[in-house]
């Protein structure tokens, strides 16, 4: 290598660490990934496709993350937090699904094995959290796939779970919707909202 | 070369799309095999089109691939719109070069620092090397992030170009957005120059084979969307012709299908656009291409790197003039194609980030789609990888089995191949 070494610049910490600039954080993100013209591996699509006929609570947006890779990078940054649905082995019978944050789950595979497509979740993540572009929290719905080969269609047991994750994943969101609100409301106030809030689940 | 011995087997090479194999056995300095195996099933996208509405065709084939979806769904729609005789207005036209631009750069600047610039700095991916080179990551990333945000302006969101349609856009962008964008788009070219800087600085590999060069070419431009083909050794098309220029052929050892024209095999790629459209690239791009050493006919194929890094600069440039157009023009509402209940057959050609793609489609009278035919770049460069493999082996040989393996991995990557747009399945272990 012919190229000097630059020395590794001051790095930023915590909020507002950005590729391009600086900008107010967005709340949540919910990407789904995956290509739909590969059977089961098309459920994060359509869990979003299902997602953005309700009405999102302020602040939150469904997104499709296709096959982006390492550009999912760019696609995650600027937001607390992101849900992303995706086809996973996580070793439950077709059409089960776990939830589960990156702390509780690692994403097994071989940092040499890294291309635009192959590199997927595992690798947008690690890279992300080396640039510290990593959100702040990640939460992931890994549905255990039938099938994986080209075909439009999910197979039945994964198409039967897609109401069953929206469902998951609205509720996920009215929850800290409503611990949002909580927060910023009147510290008087605060203990009724929280015994309403109880008798409603 | 005698009494040498290298075996080397990599199996599922690293750093390029889908599943490839470099198997090379040398005994007593005798070149026993030297091969690039693609050992991926073939995709059935031709299947899923047959009987389908002509509009859907798009969508569809812009899931071919998660990182060419732009140059998929422009290629089809040139199809459709060959087939079913439908004129594009100007501002179309301009706005699905925009997109196009946007998406060769988002392409380019993937696999300049995140696949090829590891092997340079000793990194075996992007991951220790973000670690070490945060700074040169970081640029990649804004480059791209803002690649990605222009193809979102136009296309309609980052994932699956869904604005483009038959004849036009269903949804536009507005004067202040181009603006915005271009804004960044000037800001970039510092990164640009630091980009040009950095691949100077790396050292590429010498070796020279000389090949024939296909892509698109126009007139007034340089080619990305229709044109004719052009080859370096002195051939053109119309894009009718296009299997007279393809010419397709099963190999044993590939369950991909090659492709030969003039000589046994023809690239195609950023250098092959290079050599046949040097004089269309924009200034800008001249001076980095002369910042790196490089004027047509380059016969280094490592160099389709430096080519993609060029023809970054080009189409952030080209990108600020089309956007000065738009914005001088004015952006209008314009009314989309209605079918008229007569098909046809067209082809519809684009240069996509690894090269020139074709799809032919037959539309019936009823707007459904009866036959189709997708023919991508990665295909029509097996043959030119293995011969280059071929011509390399030997000027390596007397370096470590290692190194040797290391070289010709370089060598498969620097053409960017795409032999599949895998699933990533996840796998998951609980802690």
């Amino acid at each position: 290598m012919t190229a000097s070494t630059p020395a590794r610049p001051a790095r930023r910490n915590g909020e507002g660490s950005s590729v391009v600039s600086p900008a107010p954080l967005q709340d949540t993100l919910i990407l789904g990934l995956g290509n739909p013209m590969r059977g089961d591996d098309g459920i994060g699509v359509r869990v979003i496709e299902k997602l953005v006929v309700h009405a999102l609570p302020q602040g939150v947006e469904a997104a499709e993350g296709g096959t982006k890779g390492l550009g999912l990078v760019n696609l995650m940054e600027g937001w607390r937090r992101v849900i992303l649905v995706d086809a996973a082995n996580v070793g439950l019978a077709p059409g089960e699904f776990a939830r589960f944050t990156r702390q509780e789950a690692r994403l097994l595979g071989d940092d040499r094995r890294l291309s635009v497509h192959n590199a997927g979740l595992r690798e947008a993540l690690l890279l992300a959290e080396v640039l510290e572009l990593l959100p702040e929290e990640i939460v992931i719905y890994g549905v255990q796939p039938a099938k994986l080969d080209w075909h439009a269609q999910l197979s039945p047991e994964v198409e039967a779970a897609v109401p069953g994750l929206v469902r998951s994943i609205l509720g996920e969101l009215d929850a800290s919707a409503r611990a949002v609100s909580i927060s910023s409301a009147h510290w008087n106030t605060l203990t009724k909202e929280q015994e309403e809030g109880n008798h409603g689940e | 070369m005698s009494a040498v011995n290298v075996n080397v087997d990599v199996h599922h090479l690293t750093r390029v799309e889908g599943h490839g194999n470099i198997v090379i056995d040398v005994k007593n300095g005798e070149l026993v095999k030297c091969e690039w195996q693609i050992v991926e099933a073939p995709r059935f996208f031709e299947a899923f089109l047959r009987g389908r509405p002509y509009s859907e065709a798009s969508h569809i084939t812009s899931r071919i691939c998660g990182i060419c979806s732009v140059g998929h769904a422009t290629a089809s729609l040139r199809a459709t719109e060959t087939a079913l005789q439908v004129e594009v207005s100007e501002q179309t036209a301009l706005l699905r070069k925009l997109l196009f631009h946007g998406e060769m750069i988002d392409s380019h600047v993937l696999h300049v620092y995140m696949l090829v610039a590891p092997d340079f700095f000793g990194a075996g991916s992007v991951l220790p090397l973000a670690a070490t080179h945060p700074e040169v990551v970081m640029r990649a990333l804004r480059i791209k992030k803002l690649s990605g945000d222009l193809c979102a302006m136009i296309a309609g969101r980052h994932t699956h170009p869904i604005a483009m349609a038959v004849g036009g856009f269903n949804h536009l962008p507005t004067i202040k957005e181009l603006l915005a964008i271009r804004e960044r788009l000037v800001a970039a070219r510092d990164d640009m120059d630091e980009t040009t800087a950095l691949l100077k600085t790396l050292p590429w590999p010498q070796f020279e084979r000389e090949t024939e060069y296909v892509s698109l070419q126009k007139d007034d431009e340089y080619a990305f969307i229709d044109g004719h083909v052009a080859t370096t050794d002195g051939f053109t098309y119309p894009l009718a012709d296009y299997r007279k220029v393809t010419n397709e052929y099963m190999v044993p050892h590939s369950t991909a299908k090659w492709a030969k024209h003039n000589r046994d095999t023809y690239m195609v790629g950023a250098l092959a656009r290079f050599n046949n459209n040097y004089d269309q690239l924009h200034p800008r791009a001249k001076a980095a291409a002369e910042e790196l050493g490089m004027k047509p006919i380059v016969t280094n194929s490592f160099l389709n790197s430096a080519a993609q890094a060029i023809e970054m600069v080009h189409c952030i440039e080209d990108s600020i003039r089309i956007i000065d157009e738009l914005v001088d023009r004015g952006i209008e509402e314009e009314p989309l194609y209605q079918f008229e209940g007569k098909g046809g057959e067209g082809v519809g050609s684009c240069d996509v980030p690894r090269g020139i793609l074709f799809h032919n489609y037959v539309i019936d009278d009823d707007g459904l789609i009866q036959g189709a035919n997708c023919i991508i770049p990665t295909n029509q460069n097996h043959a030119n990888i293995e011969a280059d493999m071929r011509a390399l082996l030997p000027q390596v040989l007397d370096q470590p089995q290692d190194k040797i393996r290391h070289t010709m991995e370089m060598l498969v990557r620097a053409y960017d191949p795409c032999i599949s747009c895998s699933t990533h399945l996840l796998d998951v272990e609980f802690v």
